[in-house]
This record gives C-alpha cells, sequence and structure tokens, in this order.
C-alpha cells in the first residue's frame, strides 16, 4: 500500500485578473462577444510533489507565492484547473485555513462544533460526548453556547483548534493561523499538534516563521510565483530563502 | 447528506431564534398571511369566482413555496462562502437546505391552509388525498430551478433582479390570482395559458381542492416533465460549475 498521502503531478491554478468585474453579466457578454481572453494571474504553475504519511511539512513563500492556495488544493477546497490531485482514500483531513472550521457564523460555538463534525465523518453521539472536552480545550467557556459572530480572533482560533484536534484527524493543513491566539494557548496548540505528529498524523504547515517549522517540520517547500522551487531540509531550504530574501530567481 | 439535514434543522432553528413566539410563528405567519387575503378577496374585492378564497390559496400556497425556494436558493452558494472556502463540502448541500427549509416551512403552510379551509370552504371531496402527491412535481421543479439560479448567481451577480422579474412575470401570468376558463376557448390568452407549465403545476393543487376532481393525464405528464427537466438542468448546471465556483465567491 502506498505511504502518499498526497500525489500532485504538474497541477496549475489561475485567478482571472478580472475576477470582481467578471461577475457582472454586462462585463461578462462584452469579454464574450470582444473575444480577448481575460488576463490571469498563476497563483500555482506546473507544480508536483508528494507528501508521505506522517510527515511534517512546511510550505514557505513570500506574499502570493501560492502557499495558501496550495494549502487549499490538498484540502480539496480548489479543484485545479490543470494537472491531478491523488488523495489517499480514507484519511480524515482537518484544514484550518481561515480562522474557523468552515464556522457559520450565526450558529453558536457548540452548533458549529456538531455540525462541522458531520463534515469530517464523525458521528453526533461521539461529539455530543467530546463538546465537553471540546470546551476545557478552547477556554472559552460560556461563548461556547454564543454566535461564533461576537467572538475575537482568538476565540475563533481556540475553538477552531479544539474541534480540530478533537476529532481525530488523519492530516492536518494549517495556513497561518498558528500565530493568532496568545502565546500560552499556541503553546499549548503546538504540544498538541506535536502529540498528533509523533502518533502519526501527517501535518502541513504554510507560514512565515521560519523559526517555527525548523523546529518542527523534518521537509520545507519553498515556493516562487506559484512554483515549487525548493524542496528538502528545513534548514537547508531556509537558508537560500533567507539569503535570497524569498525570491529564488532574480 | 448528515450535514445538509443538520445544517437545514439549525436555519430553520435560527429564524426565530430571537423572537418572542419562537417557532410558533412558522405556523401563525402563514396562517395570518391567508387570514389577510381572504378577507381582501372575499370581502373587500369581491372576485368573481364562488369561493374565491379557497380557489387562490389552493394555487397561492404552493406558488409561495415554489417561490421562496428559488429566492433563497440564488443566493445560497455565495453566502455560503464560510463553508466553501473552508472545507471541501459539497455546494449542493446549500441550496438542498434552502430547500429542505422551505419544505418544511411548506408543511406549517399547508398545516395553515387546512385550518383556514375549515372555516372558509363549504364542500369537502374525497379529491384532496392527491395533494401529498400533488406536491411532488412542485418540489422537485423548485429545486430544479433554485439549483440553476444559485449557479448563476454565484458567476452573475445581476442574476437577482432578473430572477425576481421572471418569478413575478411567472405568477401573474399562471392562473394562480384567475380561473383558467377566465378565457374562451380558442383565444389567444387560452392558448398561451396551455404553453404555461405553472397552469399544469397549479391544476395539480386546484382541481382536488377547489373543483373537487382528480388531476388529468396531461396535467401530471407536462408537471412530472417540467420537474424532472428542471432538475435535470439545475443539477448539470452544478455539476459544470462545480470546479469554477471557488474562484466566483
Amino acid at each position: 500500500m502506498s505511504r502518499e498521502v498526497f500525489t500532485l503531478r504538474h497541477v496549475g491554478v489561475g485567478f482571472r485578473r478580472d475576477a470582481i468585474r467578471a461577475r457582472s453579466l454586462k462585463y461578462a457578454v462584452a469579454s464574450w462577444f470582444g473575444g480577448e481572453a481575460p488576463e490571469a494571474h498563476a497563483a500555482l504553475a506546473d507544480v508536483s510533489l508528494s507528501i508521505a504519511a506522517g510527515e511534517r511539512v512546511g510550505i514557505i513563500g513570500r506574499n502570493g507565492a501560492g502557499k495558501s492556495t496550495l494549502l487549499r488544493v490538498l484540502a480539496g477546497v480548489i479543484i485545479p484547473q490543470r494537472g491531478q490531485v491523488a488523495v489517499a482514500p480514507d484519511r480524515r483531513i482537518v484544514p484550518l485555513l481561515e480562522l474557523g472550521v468552515g464556522f457559520q457564523p450565526d450558529l453558536s460555538g457548540i452548533e458549529n462544533c456538531m455540525l462541522a463534525s458531520t463534515l469530517f465523518g464523525v458521528t453526533g453521539a461521539r461529539m455530543r460526548n467530546r463538546l465537553e472536552h471540546i470546551a476545557a480545550f478552547a477556554e472559552i467557556g460560556a461563548f461556547l453556547h454564543e454566535p461564533v459572530r461576537h467572538y475575537s480572533s482568538g476565540m475563533y482560533a481556540r475553538l477552531a483548534f479544539a474541534l480540530a484536534f478533537d476529532v481525530e484527524p488523519d492530516v492536518l493543513l494549517i495556513d497561518e493561523v498558528l500565530g493568532v491566539g496568545d502565546e500560552f494557548f499556541m503553546a499549548k496548540c503546538l504540544a498538541r499538534v506535536r502529540d498528533l505528529v509523533s502518533s502519526g498524523v501527517t501535518a502541513v504547515f504554510v507560514s512565515h516563521d521560519l523559526d517555527f517549522l525548523q523546529a518542527n517540520c523534518e521537509r520545507l517547500i519553498w515556493l516562487d510565483h506559484g512554483r515549487a522551487v525548493m524542496d528538502g531540509d528545513p534548514a537547508a531550504v531556509a537558508r537560500l530563502y533567507r539569503e535570497r530574501r524569498g525570491v529564488f530567481e532574480h | 447528506m448528515r450535514f445538509t439535514w443538520m445544517y437545514a434543522a439549525s436555519q430553520l432553528r435560527l429564524r426565530h431564534r430571537y423572537t418572542a413566539l419562537g417557532v410558533t410563528w412558522n405556523l401563525l405567519e402563514p396562517l395570518l398571511y391567508l387570514a389577510v387575503l381572504s378577507v381582501v378577496f372575499s370581502y373587500v374585492n369581491r372576485m368573481p369566482i364562488a369561493d374565491y378564497a379557497v380557489f387562490l390559496f389552493s394555487g397561492l400556497v404552493p406558488w409561495r413555496y415554489f417561490e421562496k425556494v428559488v429566492s433563497t436558493s440564488t443566493d445560497a452558494i455565495v453566502q455560503g462562502d464560510w463553508l466553501l472556502k473552508s472545507l471541501p463540502a459539497s455546494p449542493m448541500s446549500l441550496p438542498l437546505s434552502r430547500w429542505l427549509v422551505a419544505s418544511a416551512e411548506f408543511g406549517f403552510s399547508f398545516g395553515a391552509l387546512a385550518l383556514v379551509l375549515l372555516f372558509v370552504k363549504d364542500r369537502w371531496t374525497i379529491h384532496v388525498i392527491v395533494l401529498p402527491l400533488s406536491m411532488l412535481p412542485w418540489a422537485l421543479a423548485a429545486l430544479g430551478v433554485g439549483l440553476c439560479c444559485a449557479t448563476l448567481f454565484t458567476f452573475f451577480r445581476d442574476v437577482r433582479p432578473v430572477v425576481q422579474l421572471a418569478l413575478m412575470f411567472a405568477f401573474f401570468t399562471a392562473p394562480i390570482l384567475f380561473h383558467p376558463d377566465l378565457f374562451p376557448p380558442g383565444s389567444a390568452q387560452a392558448r398561451l395559458l396551455g404553453w404555461h407549465p405553472l397552469t399544469y403545476l397549479a391544476a395539480l393543487f386546484q382541481k382536488p381542492l377547489y373543483m373537487g376532481r382528480w388531476p388529468t393525464a396531461v396535467d401530471w405528464t407536462v408537471s412530472w416533465t417540467a420537474a424532472l427537466a428542471s432538475l435535470a438542468l439545475g443539477l448539470s448546471a452544478l455539476h459544470w460549475a462545480r470546479p469554477r465556483l471557488y474562484f466566483y465567491l
């Protein structure tokens, strides 16, 4: 059986530069009749890589390099326009892409936990049993009964982490959210991440914090202009990344 | 599917969460709506159709359901960006949950209709037993049109006023406010009504409830064909759009 959790072959994702205007019917009709192809920004270009089960991978790159897009492709949130993405079946992939884990702002913390758990294949009975544990980990007290719309960004992240850790993930995808909570909560989260990783959970981090990634990952992937320009030992990748100030080709 | 059920249930609870009467509004709202219309059309306007209130409600209640599904589904995918940008959820679950919420509300409206009819309808016939079956083509047609509108709205935000205009046009040209026999047979208006799918969909309710007879084979055939065609179109549109949706949210 293959150990690969993700295998990407020549993956390409492009965003239209006129995406906002393109939502207008008038603009769309004018573009059709104008015959000009819309200008596209390549967020990912010809990316091929694989991530094995149990690996701790960090993704680095300057703003707009394609890190978050790559993580969304791995999560299945973005379906790439080019290339193939193969994901090992029966893996519980838990993405922490934005602050929440798919939280509906008008629902309470508890309702959101129950709702999100259905998407992770966790039964309602199990989730009800775990709510107390989630509440204890998140340390948000009675706010668990309030709509998440009223949460601070730190509380939002606390609940998201507590839920993500509790649904027994096989793969964790974490995008820049480790810096949101306070220092003590983040230390607790990192300890939990390390526990999960030592038990075989695959983790992919997107971060600008090179020290954190070097300390917690066994592999770094450097993205530049949508391309995976370097992939390997964290110390070596981080050193070159710093030397070149994040730009692979000058 | 479990997500869709749970999300629909939460939306239903959320609707009246901060109101004094809570879920009672689900029944009270259609009841008051029908009561006001009964008074207006039976006593103020004095429409020429006998039992006008019964005639009106038999077409209006399923129409209101259809209209609710279509109008609430239209922005379902765009409003669901909190989900589609964070988790690999099926976009289908968003309009589907709006459809479920509207269907539950239709259940309450139907209960309200039964209550109102107990007061205003003189004669009851066995034909009313077909009504649950009459609802199916309405439900499938609404879901299909709702899926089409949700997909279109994601790509083109000016679709909403067009949808509202189209709904208004469909409503005022269908025999819901006026009796289909209003126009002489062979007239241009009667021929146009013959081409209007809502004529047949409305007949599935009007005939058993108001006229005291079974819907005809033509009523069933046209209604089911329209319902299945719109559902197939809606599913195909969403299937085609799925890889593209993220870029327009």
